[in-house]
C-alpha cells in the first residue's frame, strides 16, 4: 500500500513523471504549490520561534533583555549550568518514565477501545463520541477534579478502593508520596490521551478493506490470528502516526503536572517541561529555560528520524 | 544579538514605526485600537484581577480617582502567575501599560531591568507608609512600587472545636503541637497548612522559618531546622494530613471550611469565603512562636503598583503617578483594605482599619512587624524560595533529615546566584 | 460476513453494557464536575457523591457571564479548522503523492515543529502581531490556533493519503482535469474521514487553547472560554462551583459537534470508502 508513499525521488514520483512527460518544470512548480502555503506558514509560526529559542540558549537572556533588547552571548554557560543541575538529570529520567508509561497505557487502551467500538451494537457511535468529552474539559478544571479524586484521605478513588477492600488502612498516597505521584500523573495523562488514540486508531481500522478479513475467515484463521496477521500490519502506518504524535505531546508535558502536583512532592514529578517553566517563568532565566527546551527538541528530533526510518522500511515492501 | 535587536529594540530607534502606521491604516479599522497610538486620556493597568468581584472593585476605585483628573482607567487582567511574562512581552514590543501591578516578590526582578520609574520622580508620596510595606515595594533602596494594602498569615481556628475540647488558642509551638494532636478526631485534623512546592507553600513556611531564627541568606545557619522539625512532627503525629505537600492555600481553606481541620494557617483574603459559610465559626490569632515571649515574624505579602518608564510620552507617567497618589490616600486605602480584607499600608489608615475590623485586628498588628521576602535577597528570591520549597518537601515526604535538607537548600541557593 | 474485530462472539446487548461501563469509568471525572457544579453551597473539598438537592445557581452565573466567550471560542475554533485544513490537505497530498525532492525533510520538520514549546511560539508571535496590529483580533487568534493542529493534520492526512492509488487521480487527469481540480474533486472526497478527524482534533486543540488566547490579547475583545473561566478564578479565592458549571457549559456545544462529526465517520465506513 505504500509504493506511492515515498517522498524519495526513486519511486512513485518517477513513475508519475514518465507517465506525464510534458513540461516537467511547470509540473514540478505546480506540485510545490500544493506544499508551499503550509511551508510558508510553518516557517513563520514555527521556524522563527525555533531559531529564536536556539539562539536564546546561548545568550544571557533576562528580564532586562525585554526592556533593552540587549542579550549578550555567553557561549555554553547556560548549557553547563543546566547540565550541572541534579534536578535536570532527575527530570530527564522522570520524563522518560512518564512518556513511556503514558504511551503504553494510552495506546493499548485506545487500541482495545477502537477494536471494541468497531463492533456493531446499539449506542456504539454515541458512546464513542461521548468518550471524547475529557478532551473538552479545560486542564485547570480537570486537574482540580483529579486532585479531589486522588486525595489520600477523602478522594473518591481511595474511597472506592476501600469499599472493595483493596486499599491499605490509610489509603494510597496517590499524590502525596514521591514514590507514587509520578504514577498518578501517568494515570491522569492516560485518561486524557485515550480519546485521541481511540479515534485515530478507530479511523485506521475502518480503512482496512473488508475483503481481507473475509479471505482470512475463509482460510479459517481465528480472531487472534486475524488480528495479528491482518489488523496490526494494515494498521501500521496509523499506529506509527499515533505513537509519534503521542510521543511529541507527552514528552513536553507541562500544564497537567503543574496543575496536579506542581512538580512535587519532593520534585518527584519534575519533568523537562516543568523545569523549563521554572527556569523561564519563575526564575526568569530565559537562556537556561531555552536550553531545556532545546533538549526536548533534540530528543524529538531523534524520534522523528526513527519515524521516518520506520516508514522507509514500509516503502521497500511495496503494496 | 543583532538578531534580537531588530525584534526587540523598539524603545529608542523605532525602525518599524512606518510599517506599524501603515499596518494600522490598512488592517486596523474596527479590529482594535492601534497599540502605537494609545489614547492620551486613558491610563492602562496590568493586574491580576481576573475574578469578576475583584475586577469590579478595582474599577470602582480607578474611576473614583480617574474622573476628577479627566482620565479613564482601563484594566488588563491576567491570571496572577502570568503577570510577569505578560509584562515582559508587552515591554518587548513597547506596549507596556502605564501602571503595572505585580506581586511584591516579583518587583526586584522588574526594578533591576531599569524599566521602572522610581516613584518619587513621578510625584508619588510614600512617606506615610509602614516600614514593612515600604520594603515590599523597594529595590536597592529606591521605592519602585507602592502597595495599597498588604496581607500576612495568621492562625485561623474553629472556635467551636477548641471550646468543646477545652483548649486555649496555642501561642507556642509546643502548645500548637499538643493542641493539634488533641483536636484530631475522626475526619478532622487538628491542623492544616500549605506545604505545596510553589509560592503558596513557601509563604506559609516563612513565619515558622523566620520565627525560629532562620535566615534566607544563610539557610543552613542551624536555626531553621526547628521549623522543619515542627512541620514534620505535626504530620508524623497524624495531626496534619500527609496531603499538605499537595495543598495550596485555597485547598487548606477548603479543608477548614469543610470542618476537616480545627486550625489552619491562612491569610485575610480568605475572609469573604469564611464569612459566607455558616458551618464553621472561626477566629484569628497570631501564629504560634517557638518559645513564649519571642516575637512572631510573619511574611508580608500583597501586590505593588509600579510605573514603567515611558520616555516617549512622559505625560503618561505623570498621569499614572497622580492616579497612584489618589488610590493611596488614607480614605481610599482604608476603603480598599476593607473591600479586599487586607490591611492598609498607611500607618494611620492601618490603625483605623484595626478599629473598624476587630476580627482582623490580629492581621493589622502582624503586618507592622512582618518581613518582606525580597528585602534581603532581592532578585535572588525565586531561587531561594525554590530551595526552601525543596527542603520542606523532602523532609515532609521523609526523604531527608531537616539538617540535610537545609544544607542542600543552601547549596541550591548559592548555585543559582 | 465476519466483522473485522469480533475477537469474541458476544451478544450485542452485552456489548452495549460493556460500552456503558467503560463510559462510566472514563467519564467519572466529568460526572464529578457536573456534580460539583450542581452543589453550590458545599465546599469543594466536601462535595457529596450525588447532588441530592441540586441547584442551578452556578449555571445561572455561568450562562449570564460566559455566553459571549462561548461564541468567541466557537468562531475561533471553527476558523482555525478552516485555516488548518486549507493549508494541511494540499500539503499532505503533495507530500504523500508527488515524491517531492526534500519531502522527507519537510515531514521531519513538521514533526519537529510539534516540539517547539507553545510559549516560545506565543512570545515570538506577540512581537510580530503587535507590529501587524493582529493583537486583539479574531484573525490573529485564528491564525495562531491553526498552528496547534497543523503539524498533526499534515502527518495524519499524509498517512491516509498515501494509500490513495495514484491511478485514480491520473485517470481523472486524462479526462482533462488539472492537478488541482483532480485534487479537489477526487482526493478530498476520498479522504473525507481523515479530513474530519484532523478537523475534529484541530477544533479540540483550538477550543482548549489557553496560551495563545492569553498571550495575543490585551483586552476583552476576543475572549474565549478558556480565559473567561478565570472570571471565577482569583489569585487567592476561586468560585469552583461556577468554574465547574462553566466547564460543563463549554463542553456542551463542542460535544454536540463531536456527536455530529462521529456520524460522518460512521457513514464513511458503511459507504465502503477508498478501496
Amino acid at each position: 500500500m505504500t509504493t506511492i508513499t515515498s517522498p524519495a525521488p526513486a519511486s512513485g514520483a518517477a513513475e508519475a513523471k514518465s507517465a506525464a512527460g510534458r513540461a516537467p518544470l511547470r509540473r514540478g512548480l505546480l506540485r510545490w504549490l500544493f506544499v508551499a502555503p503550509a511551508l510558508a506558514y510553518m516557517a513563520l509560526f514555527f521556524g522563527y520561534p525555533l531559531v529564536r529559542n536556539i539562539v536564546m540558549s546561548f545568550q544571557h537572556y533576562t528580564p532586562k533583555t525585554y526592556f533593552t533588547g540587549e542579550a549578550p552571548f555567553n557561549g555554553l554557560d547556560n548549557w553547563r549550568a543546566v547540565f550541572a543541575d541534579e534536578l535536570f538529570t532527575d527530570a530527564l529520567w522522570h520524563t522518560a518514565l512518564f512518556t513511556a508509561g503514558s504511551l503504553l497505557g494510552q495506546f493499548t487502551i485506545g487500541l482495545a477501545l477502537a477494536v471494541f467500538f468497531s463492533r456493531r451494537f446499539r449506542l456504539s457511535g454515541f458512546v464513542r463520541a461521548v468518550l471524547l468529552l475529557p478532551w473538552l474539559v479545560p486542564m485547570v478544571v480537570s486537574a482540580v477534579v483529579w486532585r479531589r479524586i486522588l486525595d489520600q484521605d477523602h478522594g473518591m478513588l481511595n474511597t472506592a478502593l476501600h469499599a472493595a477492600g483493596l486499599a491499605p488502612q490509610d489509603g494510597v498516597p496517590w499524590l502525596s508520596s514521591p514514590g507514587v505521584a509520578l504514577l498518578s500523573a501517568v494515570l491522569v495523562n492516560i485518561w486524557i490521551g485515550i480519546p485521541f488514540n481511540m479515534v485515530i486508531l478507530y479511523g485506521g481500522l475502518q480503512e482496512i478493506p473488508r475483503d481481507l478479513y473475509e479471505a482470512a475467515s475463509l482460510d479459517g484463521s481465528g480472531p487472534w490470528r486475524t488480528f495479528r496477521s491482518i489488523t496490526l500490519p494494515m494498521l501500521r502506518p496509523v499506529i506509527t502516526v499515533v505513537l509519534v504524535l503521542g510521543f511529541m505531546s507527552t514528552v513536553k508535558i507541562l500544564d497537567l503536572i503543574l496543575a496536579l502536583t506542581s512538580g512535587g512532592p519532593a520534585d518527584s514529578t519534575q519533568t523537562l517541561g516543568t523545569v523549563t517553566y521554572q527556569l523561564s517563568f519563575l526564575q526568569l532565566d530565559f537562556g537556561q529555560g531555552a536550553v531545556v527546551g532545546n533538549v526536548l527538541i533534540l530528543i524529538s528530533a531523534v524520534f522523528a528520524v526513527l519515524y521516518l526510518r520506520a516508514n522507509r522500511a514500509d516503502f521497500g515492501k511495496g503494496k | 544579538m543583532p538578531f534580537l535587536a531588530g525584534r526587540i529594540r523598539t524603545r529608542r530607534g523605532r525602525v518599524p514605526a512606518l510599517a506599524v502606521t501603515l499596518a494600522c491604516a490598512l488592517v486596523a479599522p474596527g479590529l482594535s485600537g492601534c497599540a502605537a497610538q494609545p489614547d492620551p486620556g486613558t491610563v492602562t493597568v496590568l493586574n491580576s484581577a481576573t475574578d469578576t468581584a475583584e475586577h469590579t472593585a478595582n474599577q470602582r476605585f480607578f474611576d473614583r480617582c480617574g474622573k476628577p483628573l479627566g482620565l479613564k482607567v482601563e484594566q488588563i487582567s491576567v491570571p496572577a502567575d502570568q503577570i510577569a511574562s505578560k509584562a515582559l512581552r508587552m515591554a518587548s514590543s513597547d506596549s507596556l501599560t502605564d501602571i503595572l501591578e505585580l506581586d511584591g516578590s516579583e518587583l526586584p526582578q522588574f526594578a533591576q531591568t531599569e524599566g521602572l520609574r522610581p516613584l518619587d520622580e513621578v510625584g508619588v508620596d510614600t512617606s506615610g507608609l509602614s516600614a514593612s510595606a515600604k520594603s515590599l515595594g523597594a529595590y536597592d533602596g529606591t521605592q519602585y512600587g507602592i502597595a495599597r494594602s498588604v496581607n500576612s498569615l495568621a492562625l485561623i481556628y474553629n472556635t467551636e472545636l477548641l471550646k468543646d475540647a477545652g483548649i486555649a488558642v496555642p501561642t507556642t509551638w509546643k502548645e500548637l503541637r499538643a493542641a493539634a494532636k488533641k483536636l484530631t478526631a475522626g475526619d478532622t485534623y487538628g491542623m492544616a497548612f500549605s506545604a505545596s512546592p510553589n509560592a503558596d507553600g513557601v509563604y506559609q513556611f516563612l513565619p515558622f522559618f523566620w520565627s525560629a531564627g532562620g535566615d534566607e541568606t544563610k539557610i543552613d545557619n542551624g536555626k531553621g531546622e526547628a521549623a522543619l522539625q515542627l512541620w514534620k512532627d505535626l504530620v508524623a503525629d497524624g495531626s496534619a494530613s500527609r496531603s499538605v505537600v499537595n495543598w495550596n492555600q485555597q485547598d487548606v481553606n477548603d479543608q477548614f471550611v469543610a470542618g476537616r481541620a480545627a486550625m489552619m494557617i491562612n491569610g485575610p483574603w480568605q475572609v469573604p469565603v469564611l464569612s459566607a459559610q455558616k458551618k464553621v465559626d472561626w477566629a484569628v490569632a497570631s501564629i504560634p512562636v517557638p518559645e513564649a515571649g519571642k516575637p512572631a515574624v510573619p511574611p508580608i505579602g500583597g501586590t505593588v503598583m509600579a510605573v514603567p518608564k515611558n520616555d516617549e510620552d512622559p505625560a503618561r507617567e505623570k498621569n499614572a503617578g497622580k492616579v497612584l497618589n489618589c488610590l493611596n490616600s488614607e480614605k481610599n486605602q482604608l476603603q480598599w483594605g476593607a473591600s479586599v480584607n487586607n490591611v492598609p499600608t498607611r500607618t494611620t489608615a492601618a490603625q483605623a482599619y484595626a478599629k473598624q475590623n476587630p476580627k482582623l485586628a490580629a492581621f493589622a498588628e502582624l503586618v507592622t512587624t512582618a518581613r518582606s521576602r525580597t528585602a534581603k535577597v532581592g532578585t535572588g528570591w525565586p531561587v531561594v524560595g525554590d530551595a526552601l520549597a525543596g527542603a520542606f518537601q523532602s523532609v515532609l515526604t521523609g526523604r531527608t533529615s531537616p539538617e540535610q535538607a537545609l544544607h542542600r537548600a543552601q547549596q541550591q541557593a548559592s548555585a543559582g546566584k | 460476513m465476519k466483522r473485522p474485530t469480533s475477537l469474541l462472539r458476544v451478544r450485542p446487548v452485552w456489548n452495549t453494557a460493556a460500552a456503558l461501563l467503560i463510559l462510566a469509568v472514563l467519564l467519572f471525572p466529568v460526572y464529578w464536575m457536573l456534580n460539583a457544579a450542581l452543589q453550590p453551597e458545599s465546599s469543594i473539598a466536601a462535595t457529596e457523591w450525588f447532588p441530592v438537592s441540586p441547584s442551578l445557581k452556578n449555571f445561572d452565573t455561568a450562562i449570564s457571564t460566559q455566553g459571549g466567550s462561548l461564541l468567541t471560542s466557537f468562531v475561533v475554533a471553527l476558523g482555525a479548522v478552516v485555516v488548518c485544513l486549507a493549508l494541511a490537505a494540499p500539503a499532505a497530498y503533495g507530500l504523500a503523492q508527488f515524491g517531492l525532492r526534500g519531502g522527507q525533510g519537510i515531514v521531519f520538520a513538521t514533526l519537529i515543529t510539534q516540539m517547539v514549546p507553545g510559549i516560545v511560539i506565543a512570545n515570538a508571535l506577540y512581537s510580530a502581531y503587535a507590529q501587524l496590529d493582529l493583537v486583539n483580533s479574531y484573525l490573529g487568534l485564528i491564525l495562531a490556533d491553526a498552528s496547534l493542529g497543523l503539524p498533526f493534520a499534515v502527518v495524519l492526512l499524509r498517512a491516509f493519503m498515501v494509500s490513495i492509488p495514484s491511478e485514480v487521480v491520473e485517470a481523472a487527469m486524462v479526462d482533462g482535469a488539472n492537478r488541482f481540480t483532480a485534487f479537489v474533486r477526487i482526493v478530498l472526497p476520498m479522504s473525507r474521514n481523515a479530513m474530519i478527524t484532523a478537523g475534529l482534533f484541530t477544533f479540540l486543540f483550538a477550543w482548549s487553547d489557553f496560551m495563545f488566547a492569553l498571550t495575543l490579547n490585551t483586552t476583552d475583545d476576543v475572549k474565549p472560554i478558556t480565559l473567561g473561566i478565570y472570571q471565577f478564578v482569583g489569585a487567592h479565592v476561586s468560585d469552583w462551583g461556577a468554574v465547574m458549571a462553566t466547564a460543563v457549559l463549554s463542553a456542551v456545544p463542542a460535544a454536540i459537534l463531536l456527536v455530529v462529526a462521529q456520524k460522518y465517520i460512521a457513514a464513511g465506513i458503511t459507504g465502503g470508502s477508498v478501496k
